[in-house]
């Protein structure tokens, strides 16, 4: 709201600097966001709330610095040229909707000199920011600006027949606004009519041909109280907002139509206008002023601080309440008709406070009286992963949790996404069904920044519908491409590849004890097919990890390699992980047996291992593959693997001979089971 | 024993005329044994001949020979010294190359505030809570005190999930309170981060998407004093203890009273009337709070004639854009990794 100092100086008179007005204003809550120097005169632009309209014209901002002043407002008075014609007999007003039209006044200015304003009345609309019209127009725009109450003057001469009939406009009925928009109207939309035809959509916009024009001699005006969920209802559904259906839908003051109808015509009475005699003021159900009960006690209860009586009452008393006591040590309070939010105890406090400052209200900490629950152990699991993967080297990334309809098809799921109503863009139509696509946006950013490796990992919400509910999942998601660091000297450079990837995820999850993890090679429709591994724990799929489809990466201009993992956080992390229990360390030696092998090539290295793993070879602390290698000195379709057997016994050293013996046992095994050859060279190592 | 006097002074002579000689270790070590290995040094052999002496020249010549073997023992431990010395002179290693790096993954600076902001609440006694994204419009709107077609709703733009009526993305963790309120009684003390969404077209302040904090307290005896005490010290140790703090009205539907919190510009102290930071103003809306209102508890089933409480709230984007001097907030979404490396050293 545009508050000029020279118009708020109408109302009170002001002897401060602008600096001091400034903060005054923001004291009571008045932010003051923006100041100019205009033509002589400050104009504030000062921040109001949904429930304070009493604030969207320059007496309410007025008052408000009346009480943090205290200091009254000056009188105002309203010359009128009067004729003896009756207002009454002229036109007869009827509410059929008198619900949504509680109070309507209704005047009239004969013989008013449409023209251009005085510059008086063009300098405080360009104040405010409003365009001139006509002096008429102008006028009823500045009592608007000056109260806040909307006021709207029709062309008497365009009035069918002697009525204004407030009503419920007609299906398919047709009103052109004033700015020449038509609309198609319908009963929930209340209209101002005149014998034939609706001539304003109530409480937003006027009608075009009812419209004042330089031809204009006699003017109707119209000061009416509508029903805000009305005004908002309509104005929402036809896309209208004005500067009236803007208060009105935030309430007005029911008492104040007659004021500003008399306003105006003493405006127009300076412009040669006649006014006619008795106001029409239909108000058939007169609203009482909301009385309320405030008990001093609880503005020490509520703000923590004791505020005197008399404070109280000065406050009040300023601020156009009427105050007296109820009981000892309560007050009955009459709220006045401007202040619509004033509905409760909590609401009064809530001026108490302001009033006194919020600065003079200590500063305390609240009493600790019961520890809070601990928080969820998601939280250090949370943490836990992205630490490990910062020491991977995998950068942390944020995306919009949305998807656009190409992202959802080219990653498609069986999850069913959940799409959006009225979305920013089509690009965020629908809520992501994967991290991977804004990781994969992310990798193309950075290429194109001139990063040559790019390793990103993000833990975020994915969205879909499960059983017609809305359901939100915990996700990790990883991708990797390209150099895994810069060219140093001491070191070959390396390249993000598919073991990297796992690597991470087997020590994440070895760290998170979500052990053991089960690897299975499972085509997943995202992945290369035969690059692509199903993560499980305890038997259930838990993720999965791969090479991107070179397809899928060329529609995001990739032409490189990328590894890519997604894995259900939500679901992993609400298993119970192993237990942490402290191994004892056996002060007994090992026994180490390193065994090279050749192998067919297409062995699977996981049959190897559970097959080890199942034979439960005795006092084998850990087996390892430490070497692989194939090329002119292995024989073609077959590839070399050297394994190291670890043996330690709990109580006692071991005999090399029982090893070898073991060992002998073991070589024998694999040889039978896999077809293994034991390597010359690779013998037995003594 | 003439014979071994001259033995003793050749020896010495030897080994004089040899130790110069001793250029490292292995040289050291083959000296040592020349002359005090325990089968064939020269010293063990003098010492055998001894007994070739007569009883009155032996302890004379044992003498001797000590004598020397002291000197030897001695000179060898000097000449150790001066080898390892020398030894490091002449290494030919580079050791102005850089160092070996393994590169380091970073954080997500918004992650990293988050975690700051927790941390503190940690520490004065709250626990953090979260909440579904998707909410219905009951918990995001009506519960706290929203009520249908209310004007207010037009500050919270809202973005509704299509094919269901009641169901929108949350506009602030503030749903979170309400569930938080029926699931367990007070005394509460919770802060609540997590992604919010408002209808938004992406401009550099405003994102149809970004993340929030909010805070609630709920207990007896709980007043607007408490509510300035708690965001007050939470303030002061995110920023800096020298920070100035003013609380002044606002308004919320869910709050009453309601306040809007600044602080005191930290880049120009108030004092650059062009500072793009705070336009001028020297102070930075940081935090929106207020007493509970009511209702809300109302809404909640906890009697506000018994119970009150604060709320408060804050943009963690907003809050890292500040602190960061960022001035366009999309930056946080772009994913950088020359802006998210840099987050490794903070």
């Amino acid at each position: 709201m545009r508050i000029s100092i020279d118009w708020l100086s109408d109302f009170i008179d002001l002897d401060l600097s602008v600096e001091e007005l400034i903060q005054m204003l923001n004291n009571i809550g008045l932010v003051v966001e923006d100041r100019q120097e205009v033509e002589g005169d400050t104009i504030l632009e000062i921040e109001t709330y949904a429930n304070r309209p009493d604030t969207l014209g320059h007496l309410g901002i007025a008052r408000e610095l009346s009480a943090a002043l205290q200091k009254p407002l000056k009188e105002q008075h309203w010359p009128l040229v009067e004729i003896t014609e009756k207002t009454s007999d002229l036109i007869d007003v009827q509410v059929f909707v008198e619900d949504l039209c509680p109070r309507y006044c209704g005047l009239i200015v004969r013989d008013v000199a449409v023209g251009p304003s005085p510059e008086w009345l063009q300098k405080r609309l360009r104040a405010v920011g409003v365009k001139s019209i006509n002096n008429v127009v102008d006028v009823t725009n500045y009592v608007l600006y000056a109260t806040a109450q909307p006021v709207h003057a029709f062309d008497l001469a365009k009035l069918a027949g002697s009525k204004i009939i407030v009503r419920q406009a007609k299906k398919g009925e047709l009103l052109r606004t004033l700015d020449g928009t038509d609309l198609i109207l319908s009963p929930e939309n209340m209209v101002i009519a005149d014998e034939q035809k609706p001539v304003a959509l109530a409480g937003i916009v006027g009608g075009e041909n009812s419209a004042v024009t330089s031809e204009t001699k006699d003017v109707f005006i119209e000061c009416a109280y509508f029903d805000p969920l009305s005004v908002r209802q309509t104005a929402k559904k036809l896309g209208i907002q004005t500067d009236a259906s803007y208060r009105f839908e935030r309430g007005a003051d029911i008492s104040f139509p007659p004021q500003a109808a008399w306003m105006v015509a003493s405006f127009l009475s300076e412009f040669k206008g006649k006014v006619t005699k008795g106001l029409i003021d239909v108000y058939p159900s007169p609203v009482k002023r909301r009385t309320l009960i405030l008990r001093h006690h609880r503005i020490q209860e509520l703000l923590g601080v004791d505020i005197s009586s008399e404070t109280i009452e000065k406050t009040f008393t300023a601020l156009e309440f009427q105050v007296s006591q109820a009981q000892p040590g309560s007050w009955k309070i009459l709220a006045p008709y401007h202040r619509v939010d004033i509905e409760r105890e909590a609401d009064l406090i809530e001026e108490v406070a302001r009033f006194y400052g919020y600065d003079r209200i200590p500063a305390l900490f609240p009493p600790l009286r019961q520890l809070e629950p601990p928080p969820s152990p998601l939280k250090k699991l949370i943490q836990k992963i992205r630490q490990t993967l910062f020491h991977y080297g995998y950068n942390e990334v944020l995306n919009f949790s949305f998807a656009s309809e190409e992202e959802i098809s080219l990653f498609s799921h069986h999850l069913r996404p959940v799409s959006l109503r009225n979305p920013v863009s089509s690009r965020a139509a629908l809520m992501r069904t994967t991290l991977l696509s804004g990781l994969i946006t992310n990798i193309i950013y950075n290429l194109n920044h001139g990063v040559e490796g790019v390793h990103l990992f993000e833990v975020g919400k994915i969205y879909f519908w499960k059983n017609e509910l809305p359901c939100e999942q915990l996700t990790l998601g990883l991708v990797s491409t390209g150099l895994i660091s810069e060219k140093q000297w001491s070191t070959p450079q390396e390249s993000g590849d598919f073991f990297r990837l796992k690597g991470a995820v087997e020590t994440l999850f070895s760290m998170l004890r979500y052990e053991p993890l089960s690897f299975a090679a499972q085509d997943h429709p995202w992945c290369e097919p035969g690059l692509a591994l199903n993560v499980k724990y305890k038997g259930e799929s838990v993720g999965f990890l791969g090479q991107l489809r070179a397809d899928m990466a060329t529609k995001y201009g990739l032409q490189q390699e990328v590894w890519i993992a997604e894995f259900n956080l939500g679901h992993l992390l609400s298993k119970q992980p192993q237990p942490f229990t402290l191994r004892h360390l056996i002060k007994y030696p090992v026994v180490i047996r390193d065994v090279s092998f050749l192998a067919d090539k297409d062995l699977r290295y996981s049959s190897v291992q559970e097959y080890l793993q199942k034979r439960e070879i005795p006092w084998l602390e850990r087996f390892e593959l430490y070497d692989r290698f194939t090329g002119s000195t292995i024989p073609p379709g077959k590839v070399s693997l050297s394994f190291r057997f670890v043996f330690r016994h709990a109580e006692r050293t071991l005999e090399a001979e029982e090893v070898d013996s073991l060992m002998e046992r073991v070589i024998k095994a694999l040889i039978m089971e896999f077809n293994f050859q034991l390597r010359e060279g690779g013998k037995i190592d003594k | 024993m003439q014979e071994i006097q001259e033995k003793i002074n050749q020896y010495r002579l030897k080994f004089e005329e040899e130790a110069v000689r001793v250029r490292d270790r292995q040289g050291l070590e083959a000296l040592r044994v020349q002359f005090l290995g325990r089968k064939r040094g020269y010293i063990t052999k003098l010492i055998e001949n001894l007994k070739h002496l007569s009883p009155e020249e032996r302890p004379l010549m044992g003498k001797e020979i000590n004598e020397l073997k002291t000197y030897i023992l001695a000179k060898l431990e000097e000449i150790k010294h001066n080898v390892v010395k020398t030894q490091k002179k002449v290494s030919h290693l580079d050791l102005t190359l850089p160092g070996r790096q393994i590169p380091l993954g970073a954080p997500h600076p918004l992650v990293k505030l988050q975690e700051e902001i927790e941390s503190i609440f940690y520490q004065m006694g709250f626990s953090v809570e979260d909440g579904p994204e998707i909410e219905t419009d009951y918990y995001n709107f009506e519960a706290l005190n929203f009520p249908p077609h209310h004007p207010a709703r037009d500050d919270w733009d809202t973005i509704y999930v299509e094919g269901r009526e009641d169901l929108l993305l949350r506009t602030h963790t503030s749903p979170v309170q309400i569930r938080a309120m029926e699931k367990r009684k007070p005394p509460i003390r919770i802060i609540i981060p997590g992604r919010v969404y408002r209808k938004e077209t992406p401009d550099p302040t405003h994102l149809p998407m970004f993340f929030q904090v909010e805070g609630l307290v709920v207990d007896v005896g709980i007043t607007f004093a408490h509510l300035k005490g708690t965001l007050e010290s939470f303030l002061r140790r995110l920023f800096s203890e020298r920070i100035k703090i003013r609380f002044r009205p606002s308004f919320f539907p869910f709050t009453e009273p309601s306040a809007e919190v600044d602080i005191s510009c930290l880049v120009c102290q108030g004092k650059d009337s062009r500072c793009r930071v705070c336009r001028g103003s020297g102070w930075i809306e940081i935090l929106g709070a207020g007493m509970v209102d009511p209702q809300v508890l109302k809404n909640v089933n906890i009697d506000p004639e018994k119970f009150s409480g604060f709320a408060f709230g804050m943009g963690i984007d907003r809050t890292a854009m500040f602190v960061y001097q960022i001035n366009d907030m999309r930056l946080f979404y772009e994913n950088d990794l020359r802006l998210l490396r840099q987050f490794n050293r903070q």
